[in-house]
């Protein structure tokens, strides 16, 4: 039954308040906004004295209706490249960027959206220090004043992760509100691996063999029976990886590949560890048993107990990708419908 | 001029893959990039012919825009190699550091800026950054550990180190230059070519305008003469060869850049 006179208008009066509070809200956050984030925005440069400058390779398709928006900035380049590179941007426009720069400043403008590229960049730092993302953190570094629309900005801010980056935002504890940040895209040792990190990547494989291997969890004078073999001390500092205590007791605790805790009612307190968070996410069984078969110079088969467990283990991963991209194409369906169907309204 | 506009393709995981790997080596040089990119494309076995460079990065930076983050290319100040760095352009540049290190770390960078910037050559001395370690704000540093902070920030491409003294490296350019120009208008020295920020350069005797190493080279280019552009007075120093990125650069290279082949080659 199509609405009543009165309610529709009564409607259309609560959504038109509604939007003028925000509008008030906005208003008031943009003046905060230049203090608090100091030169958000306006760092993206307006400067456009070095009109002749040549433009950089990598510039954005729709630079000419809003100069100022651009980010392609001129005059950060250290130094000219060449003449004869001459500034294309502003005579490139085409009609077909003109709605898509459109469409950029609608993003702009809603304020929340100012909120989840702060975000962005927040996770985006905590991606590269592998850090573990918490709620309370977001909140307070980035969302502050927005923490209503917390989940609206973190869903956004998540999306564009993935989008952009192949990152996907993982929420590892659901009481305390724990995230982690991890590339959909399996990316090798090889490729990954900066001068620092690979060291205690060697250590913390075997240490996820020997937790595998003893049942997926192994009392502390396991691993260290293990290490002794190859020359690694509790207390003595190695040349490699340092401190090795500290390393996997903590450093590795840490950046959740590890996890460490005492053994219930252990008197004197004996420890235990077993996989962290980022290490099921990282890695998986049979990568584990792979690096250790490697050691031993044979194949992961020849461990026949474990093997069986790693191909188990493979075989539900391959199940959850299945499901997620199953997910995401419904998702991905359900939001080009209502897109369509906003556009026909 | 080109003719076709550079249109944006659609995003891959093969953009990602270079995006996440870019984004952890913080800065690389264009032949590094070529061959990202390339290894992503590999990785993907993707059968769609190999976008240029340009058009590679065009697409990436078409879904960042709206990011307020970058892919930018610059050119090192001492030999004019071309050079990657995703920017972020939405908070202040110190920022980005911000979760790489403590409080007096991050003075610590200020001070070095500002003497880098403030400075003749676009060098500071070991010596004098560290003599600032007391000035620092939060926990007191003692100067040997501030020498091993000195040496992350050359390993995290910040700074650039040579025979103990500091100058930024063109990923600091990059991400920063805008807000360097900005913080210290007075200190700042601007090339005569390009009007970029300038660090490192040549500068003439008699009016005193610098230049850019590369700008000079290309600026004389073949030029048996060099006369200084405003003054025209003769140029007093040794004109640099233009970069030449045909000259395959696996000889030669400073020590910083060669730091991102290692770990690959494990």
């Amino acid at each position: 039954m199509p609405r009543g006179q009165k309610s529709k208008l009564r409607a259309r009066e609560k959504r038109r308040k509604a939007h003028a509070e925000m509008q008030a809200q906005a208003l008031r956050d943009a003046g905060v906004f230049a203090t608090e984030e100091e030169e958000f925005f306006s760092s993206a440069p307006a400067v456009p004295e070095d009109s002749p400058q040549n433009v950089p390779a990598a510039e954005p398709p729709n630079t000419s209706q809003e100069p100022q928006n651009t980010p392609s900035s001129t005059d950060d380049t250290t130094t000219a490249i060449s003449c004869t590179d001459s500034n294309e941007g502003a005579s490139k426009e085409d009609e077909e960027t003109s709605t898509s720069s459109k469409a950029l400043e609608n993003f702009r403008r809603d304020p929340l959206n100012k909120k989840v590229v702060l975000l962005m960049q927040f996770l985006l730092q905590k991606y590269q220090s592998k850090e573990l993302v918490t709620k309370a953190d977001m909140l307070k570094f980035v969302i502050k004043k927005y923490k209503n629309h917390f989940n609206e900005i973190l869903r956004r801010a998540s999306g564009h992760m993935e989008l952009a980056f192949g990152i996907d935002l993982k929420e590892v504890d659901p009481t305390r509100h724990y995230y982690i940040l991890v590339s959909k895209l399996d990316l090798t040792c090889d490729e990954t691996m900066s001068e620092e990190d690979l060291p205690k990547t060697g250590l913390l494989m075997i240490v996820l063999g020997v937790i595998f291997m003893s049942g997926n969890c192994a009392p502390e004078e396991a691993i260290w029976e293990v290490l002794n073999l190859i020359g690694i001390y509790a207390d003595k500092n190695h040349i490699i990886y340092g401190d090795p205590r500290k390393v996997i007791t903590k450093d590795l605790v840490q950046l959740n590949y590890l996890e460490y805790h005492q053994v219930p009612n252990s008197d004197p307190p004996r420890y235990e560890f077993q996989w962290g968070p980022r290490a099921h996410a990282e890695t998986s069984k049979m990568k584990v048993l792979e690096f250790i078969a490697k050691i031993y110079d044979t194949v992961p088969s020849a461990f026949s107990i474990w093997y069986e467990e790693a191909l188990q283990d493979e075989e539900e991963r391959a199940r959850a990708r299945a499901a997620a991209r199953a997910r995401i194409a419904a998702n991905a369906r359900s939001r080009a419908k209502a897109t369509c169907s906003s556009h026909t309204k | 001029m080109q003719g076709s506009a550079r249109r944006a393709g659609a995003m891959t995981d093969v953009h990602r893959r270079f995006l996440q790997l870019l984004m952890t080596h913080g800065a690389l040089e264009e032949w590094d990039v070529q061959r990202l990119q390339k290894h992503c494309h590999e990785v993907h076995g993707s059968n769609a012919p190999e976008e240029k460079l340009e058009d590679f990065i065009t697409t990436i930076n078409s879904v960042l825009e709206s990011l307020y983050i970058e892919i930018k290319k610059g050119v090192t100040e001492d030999d004019g190699r071309p050079i990657y760095a995703l920017v972020n352009l939405a908070t202040t540049p110190i920022s980005k550091m911000a979760s790489d290190f403590a409080e007096n770390e991050l003075d610590l960078f200020r001070k070095a800026l500002e003497l880098i910037v403030d400075s003749e050559t676009g060098f500071a001395s070991s010596t004098n950054i560290l003599n600032l370690v007391d000035q620092l704000k939060g926990k007191r540093m003692r100067k040997k550990e501030a020498e091993q902070v000195l040496q992350k920030f050359v390993q995290n491409k910040w700074l650039i180190e040579k025979e103990g003294e500091f100058t930024l490296h063109s990923r600091t350019i990059l991400e920063m230059g805008q807000h360097i120009r900005e913080t210290y208008p007075d200190a700042v020295k601007i090339c005569d070519i390009c009007h970029g920020l300038l660090i490192q350069g040549q500068s003439c005797d008699t009016c005193g305008i610098r230049m850019h190493l590369p700008c000079v080279a290309k600026y004389f280019q073949s030029n048996p003469e060099p006369r200084c552009p405003h003054c025209n007075d003769y140029w007093p120093h040794r004109v640099p060869e233009v970069f030449d990125p045909q000259k395959e650069p696996e000889t030669g290279v400073s020590k910083s850049n060669r730091k991102s082949l290692r770990s690959r080659q494990h």
